[in-house]
């Protein structure tokens, strides 16, 4: 190996993009090579360099970005177009329009079903102190690929849920962590139920990340609302009261905002002053404005920027 | 036994990603909603860092998730949705880049909501504020990297980024721009050649 073919290796070597036999070679080459040894570290000191300068997005314009997109949606962008809807399609709506009102929730009250079983028979069977285990139950399957070969053979790939039920007492180890997967599930009313649950353990830093992290991004007002209820006890961190800012700022919905509101006042805090004055200038929800007026009056804060 | 049952049921409860998209194609807003925060920081933080500047980040977030929102019903999963959306995303980023070029306009100043912000005051830096040595070493680095980045093409810019910054593999890569590892690899290893010219000594 050269230096001149060593020189257009480094990069690829560095970002690990070479074969395992190219890279040996190359190894043993820098160990001779004081030259292309420099080369490398030149490399990496580089490399260590750009890392450090990253471009920071402005904070808040994410949110700023989300909030477009919605007015561009709502506003008028053009519908996705439906796909053509079959018989079974077809017969599920006619379902869902009978059961009025649960449609959105076909799935959820399962999955709910599912988790209440698990903690109503916890209730009823005191003396067990651990979580318990159903046996393995129903299993369903989804098809992911098909493909035939050309002597009358088919290879198909699945994957495979099995449902099962865990049972336990809310402030088990076990239990919480199905919680807090529970908080990221897709349907809102197992995500408002977990959150609702974390209470127990509320002060634990994984916790209380996944309840700021539904109250911040969590697309369901009634989930939002519910972690909001959860955090009370935590009103007074300054990690939650920056995330409940932001929230005030940022949401769209003036139930959540008032509620935000109300936790910020828990705790005397200056710093929020600035915050509550933003928000009576830009409010557009009367409740929520007085609120916060009161909230400065409370402070003996002005109402106006100035 | 409790831990193994955990385990046991822990794989279904990954976010379901192919369910939101189905949903998503199906006219469901909330699915549509949450597909999109769970890619939409790293789509920012590509654009943020390709072209420099909130304005146009902004408008790049925008572009790719409307035509995404268009276009979900054509998505057959012929490959993973995180390809698909980052082959919309590059595609915009690049000719975002290319105008660019055409127009030679790289103003250091830019206009945001919250006033006029120096590009380079967008960028990450040490804590250094109590060293005023470090402090201009800095920016003498960043003005210098800055000037580095603005001497690639397009395409360089984009195969750096998306290998440095975004660990994406060469081929995948390749993948996503319509072309080859082999070309990818080439792109890489001119942008670094060409960067480390500029930087020189700073390095």
């Amino acid at each position: 190996m050269t230096c001149d073919s060593v020189a257009k290796l480094i990069p690829l070597y560095f970002y690990g993009e070479l074969m395992p036999e190219d890279e040996d070679r190359l190894e043993e080459h820098l160990h001779g090579c004081a030259g292309c040894a420099r080369e490398m570290e030149r490399q990496r000191a580089m490399a260590a360099a750009l890392d450090r300068c990253q471009a920071q997005a402005p904070p808040m314009l994410l949110q700023a970005c989300r909030a477009d997109l919605l007015a561009a949606i709502q506003g008028g962008a053009p519908r996705p177009e439906m796909p053509a809807k079959g018989p079974w399609t077809l017969f599920l709506e006619a379902l869902a329009a009978t059961l009025s009102g649960f449609h959105r929730y076909r799935t959820p009250v399962g999955a709910v079903a599912l988790v209440a079983v698990g903690f109503f028979a916890a209730r009823f069977t005191a003396g067990l102190p651990a979580s318990s285990l159903s046996p393995a139950g129903e299993v369903f399957s989804t098809v992911r690929s098909v493909q035939p070969d050309n002597s009358g053979r088919v290879q198909i790939a699945f994957d495979e849920t099995r449902r099962r039920v865990l049972s336990g007492p809310t402030g088990d180890r076990d239990i919480q962590r199905l919680l807090l997967a529970a908080a990221r599930e897709d349907n809102p009313a197992v995500r408002v139920e977990s959150v609702g649950l974390l209470t127990s353990r509320a002060d634990s830093a994984e916790v209380r990340d996944a309840l700021l992290n539904a109250v911040a991004r969590d697309s369901n007002a009634g989930v939002r609302l519910k972690a909001l209820d959860v955090l009370k006890p935590l009103a007074g961190d300054p990690q939650v009261r920056k995330t409940l800012a932001q929230v005030l700022l940022a949401d769209d919905n003036p139930a959540v905002r008032m509620q935000v509101v109300d936790l910020l006042v828990l705790h005397r805090d200056d710093s929020m002053v600035g915050v509550l004055q933003n928000l009576v200038q830009t409010e557009d929800n009367n409740y929520v404005r007085l609120k916060c007026e009161k909230a400065l009056k409370d402070m003996n804060a002005s109402i106006g920027t100035f | 036994m409790a831990q193994d049952a955990a385990g046991a049921v822990a794989a279904p409860l990954i976010p379901p990603i192919d369910s939101l998209i189905r949903a998503a194609q199906r006219g469901d807003q909330d699915a549509f909603e949450q597909l999109v925060r769970a890619h939409d920081q790293s789509v920012l933080r590509l654009a943020m860092n390709l072209l420099r500047s909130p304005e146009d980040a902004r408008d790049v977030y925008q572009e790719a998730f409307l035509r995404v929102y268009r276009n979900l019903h054509s998505f057959r999963f012929d490959c993973s949705f995180h390809t698909w959306l980052y082959r919309i995303v590059t595609n915009i980023c690049l000719d975002q880049l290319r105008k660019r070029r055409v127009r030679k306009e790289e103003s250091a100043v830019v206009e945001t909501p919250e006033g006029p912000l120096d590009r380079m005051e967008a960028f990450e830096q040490e804590a250094a504020h109590a060293n005023p040595e470090r402090t201009v070493w800095n920016r003498q680095l960043n003005q210098r990297i800055e000037q580095a980045l603005h001497g690639l093409t397009p395409r360089e810019r984009m195969v750096f980024e998306l290998r440095h910054y975004h660990g994406l593999r060469l081929r995948n890569i390749g993948d996503l721009l319509g072309t080859t590892e082999e070309a990818s690899k080439n792109c890489l290893f001119r942008a670094t050649r060409k960067m480390r010219a500029v930087l020189g000594d700073c390095v």
